[in-house]
């Protein structure tokens, strides 16, 4: 075991404010991780509002007649499931890949975008109906990966800076990194 | 649960797994759905178009008994649930069912409004857009086509009928075929996908589950046992680790030296190295 250390330069204590002003900003930081770490279910819950407004067929939106009239005809449904199966597959791995490499990456509401096209591609197509619980099970998959992601990652580094706040109120500096 | 390893390793795997099949399961049986609803509607399309043929020569003839028999035969046919020839006014003239005859339709009826939605009524219509499917009075499920009765040179040159040229559609076939098998079919398909994608979760979530608990958490677990039995100093101390993947079994030799160092110091009253 190698017990060798580098020998450590003694600076003068550091006034209390500047050990104020870091406690402050650790304590800023760990109050970030956890509001974004309930930003994936947040997601989740617009997503389900999106749901619940395509089950309704999209009151407020225009008719897909005028839609088709003015945008020409919509892809075929076949056209739009593959897309939604490249989707997801993609999605996923991206999360997963993410969550391995734990990475901070707010993503969640994008895909919520992503699911309201498709939702709205298949109510245009007229397909809405027989691909409903497909664009479903797709939201809550990747927006169920992506929270899961977020809010380990959120709760790891809020572990780690109220280690890091603990070692700033003992000792007045911030630890060495590593 | 999340605290553990297993949690961990577990949660993201089961569910991006679990909802990718469900959701290819979803797609797979919309898109084979979808292609069955077609081919039954080109089918039914086919009956129609070939009941107009059948029925062509008495129609020319103007014998309408013959006409009315040919609707009645078919009519009787198992699994045909209405058949009826109905003019450009929307009477019946002709149907399976004899309480039908003479009533008017309404255009704006299902099966009618796909032609009669404009002030000018659509002549031709795409083989889907001919078909409908409803529940008819008795429950059933039942796919409707209705076929338009051209109005070709025969028919306007003939000697019996008046029919102007300038009319392009002199009535509508309208057959009704019942669904019941074609739905039983769509049955047996979705529990066999289901009972599929059922054996595919558990054995993709059963195998990683299986191989992780084997390779990894087992070994794992006998590692902290052996550390805490080690830290607690309960029984004799061990010559060796117990057996380990190479990784965890540095780990043990490492903190099993430790102790052994920190035992041999304490017992010659001198501090560790």
């Amino acid at each position: 075991m190698n017990n060798q250390r580098q020998p450590t330069t003694t600076a003068s204590a550091p006034e209390p404010d500047v050990r104020e002003r870091l406690i402050q900003d650790m304590q800023r930081e760990i109050g970030r991780f956890q509001r974004l770490s309930s930003r994936g279910l947040w997601a989740l819950s617009l997503f389900l509002l999106v749901c619940l407004i395509a089950w309704s067929d999209f009151p407020l939106f225009p008719l897909p007649d005028r839609v088709v009239a003015m945008l020409g005809r919509p892809p075929s449904p076949q056209v739009i499931s593959i897309a939604l199966l490249i989707y997801t597959f993609s999605a996923l791995i991206l999360s997963l890949s993410r969550m391995t490499m734990a990475m901070e990456h707010r993503s969640s509401f994008s895909h919520v975008g992503y699911l309201t096209g498709f939702f709205l591609f298949y109510h245009y197509a007229r397909a809405l109906d027989d691909n409903y619980w497909a664009v479903i099970g797709a939201g809550v998959t990747i927006l169920g990966v992506e929270s899961y992601r977020i809010w380990t990652y959120c709760n790891e580094a809020i572990a780690k800076r109220r280690e890091d706040l603990e070692y700033v109120r003992k000792t007045g500096r911030l630890p060495p990194e590593g | 649960m999340f605290k553990t390893l297993a949690g961990r390793a577990l949660v993201p795997v089961g569910l991006a797994v679990t909802g990718f099949v469900v959701v290819c399961c979803l797609l797979l049986y919309s898109a084979i759905r979808s292609g069955i609803n077609r081919y039954a509607v080109a089918e039914a399309t086919n009956l129609a178009d070939t009941i107009l043929k059948s029925a062509h020569y008495a129609m020319l003839k103007s014998d309408r008994e013959t006409l009315a028999t040919i609707i009645r035969n078919i009519g009787a046919q198992k699994g045909v649930e209405h058949v009826r020839i109905f003019n450009k006014r929307g009477v019946v003239n002709f149907s399976a069912k004899t309480d039908e005859i003479n009533r008017q339709l309404d255009k704006k009826a299902e099966g009618c409004i796909a032609c009669h939605s404009g002030q000018v009524p659509t002549t031709t219509l795409g083989t889907m857009e001919q078909a409908r499917t409803f529940k008819n009075s008795s429950g059933k499920q039942v796919l409707a086509i209705t076929a338009p009765i051209y109005n070709e040179p025969e028919c306007f040159n003939a000697a019996c009928h008046i029919h102007p040229p300038s009319q392009k559609v002199l009535g509508t076939l309208d057959i009704g075929l019942a669904q019941d098998s074609l739905a039983s079919s769509l049955a047996i398909i979705r529990t066999q996908m289901i009972i599929f994608t059922l054996m595919t979760l558990a054995l993709t979530i059963g195998g990683v589950t299986a191989l992780l608990r084997r390779s990894v958490f087992l070994p794992m677990r006998r590692l902290r046992d052996f550390v805490e039995r080690l830290n607690e100093g309960k029984g004799p101390m061990p010559e060796n680790p117990p057996h380990l993947p190479l990784d965890l079994e540095s780990i043990a030799w490492c903190h099993l030296r430790l102790v052994q160092k920190l035992n041999a110091s304490k017992e010659n009253g001198t501090k560790p190295e």
